[in-house]
């Protein structure tokens, strides 16, 4: 009934490998650098795998837990009154509803059902909430760019493993490395030029060359293969830069980061901008 | 007096298995400064209250092996409405049960307490009595100081809880999934008075609130807090402008409080201000001057609607560049026109009326239909509504200072000054009535506090009388 062929083998392997520091890390309760990124990634490769070989439903419902723990922390964090509590519900409930047009692909609803459809049910369901209008549009935007970030974008990653899990993969292991040169330059230097400077140069070799290797699996031509790869570094630093603000204005201390507490935004913040991007790029040039 | 049960396993078994990986899926917890719970062998756990998730989300801080000898003080009558609800709260924590508001006077209000105390049992209290408005720290209660000034022994364990607010707040039955933190404070030990114990233990509680882990995005609020608006009434003799500031200086111990009556002063810490002057003001001094030396009625009328004007105007600038607590006024621009229009025109004046044309000019009432009988009956209306003028403040604070015309009438024959045309006793009669009509309305209709002294009294009583009517009225903190 399962087909262990060698991409899904090497799948597989590559989840065991990323198990071993997350059971480290979880027996020894010690923090090193990029714990919390590698308890993210081992999460979407988890889903990927269950998509693959196990059950394609709980696959993606995999995916929209991730998308349900980060957007809960995120309306944890943010300002919302007491009012916008039937709005919330409904955002948490267009997770499902992005979710299932994901799993039944069908991509004409998918790309609306954010945009268009929840979109337009919030603001009816925060001015449903109550009477006091001071603070509405505040109210709409925090909880709409909120289900655009966390549900839409992340969304991506959903269709994505519809196409191949390997392109679904691939995506996240380049974000990975780059989150992990990021996080090592933060700490050496923290002027924003040269920050974007050697992000990009130090990443991007390394994108590139995983990008060709795995090209094979990803069934990404070598030409396409390169140019998404050097993409993928500035989206992500895109990601981070805006990630920074959100942050910042939500109150996260970066030493502080918990679960709850901004950790979960800081580990998705790389996703924002490559996701949809590489998501469209495939679709547009290669399906 | 009964003794403390402890927990059964099988509600042990569940808190572990069920009722944790349950609350942590679906809202999620962190706890910030577990150790300092650590090492403890027996505390008492103060909290503040906010929801009904509260009890439930404490239970996480306790190592497996306190949640057997461990309970919430909790409020018999509120629980024991419904018999579920009571019984599912008592297996799963085995509350202490009290009865809020009645102590009881033979038995110790501690029995039950100090007895689970005795036993090494650990009890969780929210001192704030009950849950609060969401998000706001409540005063606590006494017992909390009562409590521990009779066992001193036993640390007491701040935890200051953010989340269950927004997840379930009181008067709300949608539970939405919101991440709860839990931050634990250094263990206390307090001795000595119990209201210094009670004010300590609420400021720890505070101070948590306000740390670094409890941080999170907050919007500005987006307007300032307007002042409150006094405004001391009465007709002329009646002594207003020398009381309404005694008022404000002694309502300005604690707060800033401008004061608009004849000129424009401030007042803080009890003394008055320099500040600079307004143009405004020395426009509404010179057309004050002018109405006062009118030589009839009819000459009297448009400037002093004038000054009126002006003397609003001047209310909106004071808000707006002094920003004060408390605006005491001399007289009240709506209110006074109000009564001088009935001077003019008492024939027509009913409640009802008077009602109508406070909600048209103070701009409360914006659905008047043109053809109105109002306008009839007022064109001045229709002509203030057309010039943008029909939105004059309507006090918060009402005293009126009530005198008989006589008298008024002595006082001003004593000033020795020039007599304004309207100061007879038959037009102060007329215009006494139309005050106390006034005030009639203002306080069925409108609601505002209002307060008439009679005036007859010396002017240090009427002051003090004054006072301690705006001094108690909610909404004002001098």
């Amino acid at each position: 009934m399962i087909d262990f062929t060698l991409p899904i083998f090497m799948l597989i392997s590559l989840l065991g490998i990323l198990t071993i520091p997350v059971i480290i890390r979880l027996i020894s309760k010690r923090r090193f650098l990029f714990d919390s990124y590698l308890g993210y990634s081992w999460l979407f490769f988890l889903g990927f795998i269950v998509f693959e070989i196990i059950s394609r439903p709980v696959g993606i419902g995999i995916l929209a837990f991730i998308s349900f723990r980060a957007i809960r922390e995120y309306f944890s964090l943010a300002d919302i009154r007491l009012q916008d509590r039937l709005a919330i519900l409904g955002a948490y409930l267009s997770i499902p509803f992005l979710y299932y047009f994901v799993y039944t692909e069908w991509y004409g609803m998918f790309i609306v059902s954010v945009p268009v459809y929840a979109f337009l049910a919030i603001p009816i369901l925060v001015t449903l909430g109550g009477k006091k209008t001071e603070g509405t549009v505040l109210s709409i935007g925090i909880i709409n760019y909120g289900l655009f970030l966390f549900v839409f974008c992340i969304g991506h990653i959903g269709y994505l493993l519809l196409y191949s899990s390997w392109l679904a993969a691939l995506l996240i292991i380049n974000v990975f490395v780059c989150d992990l040169v990021i996080c090592l330059v933060r700490h050496k230097t923290s002027a924003l030029p040269k920050k974007l400077f050697y992000s990009f140069f130090l990443s991007a070799p390394l994108t590139i060359a995983i990008s060709l290797l795995l090209s094979g699996w990803t069934e990404i031509p070598f030409g396409h293969s390169a140019i998404l790869a050097s993409m993928i570094p500035i989206l992500v630093i895109m990601g981070h830069h805006v990630g920074d603000y959100i942050e910042k204005d939500l109150g996260i201390e970066e030493d502080l980061l918990v679960p709850g507490r901004g950790q979960i935004l800081d580990n998705l913040q790389s996703l924002f901008y490559v996701a949809p991007v590489m998501f469209h790029y495939i679709r547009y040039f290669l399906k | 007096m009964s003794k403390p049960e402890k927990i059964s396993w099988s509600a042990r078994l569940l808190h572990v298995v069920f009722l944790r990986p349950i609350v942590r899926i679906i809202f999620g917890v962190n706890i910030i400064g577990k150790e300092n719970l650590d090492k403890l062998e027996q505390f008492i756990i103060i909290a503040n209250h906010n929801s009904h998730l509260d009890i439930a989300l404490l239970y996480f801080l306790l190592p497996i092996g306190y949640i057997a000898r461990t309970h919430p003080v909790a409020d018999l009558p509120h629980f024991s409405k419904f018999r579920i609800v009571f019984s599912l709260v008592s297996f799963f924590f085995k509350p202490i049960w009290v009865t809020r508001g009645k102590p009881d006077i033979e038995d110790d209000p501690f029995g039950d307490i100090k007895s689970a105390l005795s036993l090494g049992h650990n009890v969780i209290i929210f001192p704030e009595g009950t849950r609060g408005e969401p998000g706001e720290l409540q005063h606590f209660k006494s017992g909390i100081g009562r409590l521990m000034t009779q066992c001193p022994d036993i640390p007491i364990v701040p935890v200051f809880i953010t989340g269950p607010e927004r997840a379930l707040p009181r008067k709300s039955a949608l539970i939405l999934p919101i991440w709860n933190s839990l931050i634990v404070g250094p263990p206390q030990k307090c001795t000595g008075e119990h209201r210094q114990i009670t004010k300590r233990l609420e400021n720890v509680i505070i101070e948590l609130a306000n740390s670094e882990s409890a941080r999170r995005h907050k919007r500005r609020p987006h307007e300032r807090k307007r002042p409150k608006q006094v405004a001391f009434l009465g007709i002329d003799g009646s002594g207003k402008s020398t009381i309404s500031s005694s008022v404000a200086k002694s309502l300005s111990v604690e707060s800033r409080v401008g004061l608009v009556s004849d000129e424009l002063r401030f007042f803080e810490h009890g003394e008055s201000e320099h500040l600079q002057p307004l143009a405004t003001e020395k426009i509404r001094h010179a057309i004050g001057g002018y109405s006062k030396k009118a030589k009839s009625l009819k000459f009297y009328k448009i400037p002093k609607l004038t000054e009126l004007l002006l003397r609003d105007q001047l209310l909106g600038m004071v808000r707006r560049w002094y920003s004060p607590d408390l605006v005491v006024m001399d007289g009240s621009p709506l209110l006074n026109l109000l009564a001088w229009s009935s001077l003019y025109k008492g024939d027509i004046m009913d409640n009802a009326v008077c009602s109508k044309i406070i909600g048209i000019v103070s701009g409360r009432v914006r659905e008047t239909k043109r053809d109105d009988p109002i306008y009839a009956l007022f064109p001045e209306l229709a002509h203030l509504k057309r010039l943008g003028l029909a939105k004059l403040s309507l006090p918060d604070i009402v005293v009126l200072i009530d005198i008989k015309p006589e008298t008024a009438c002595g006082r001003i024959d004593s000033r020795g000054e020039h007599k304004q045309v309207h100061e007879t006793v038959d037009k102060l009669s007329r215009l006494r009535d139309a005050y106390l009509r006034v005030c009639d309305v203002i306080r069925e209709d409108w609601n505002v506090p209002t307060l008439i002294i009679d005036g007859e009294q010396s002017k240090t009583d009427v002051a003090t009388a004054g006072y301690e009517f705006v001094n108690k009225t909610p909404g004002v903190e001098a």
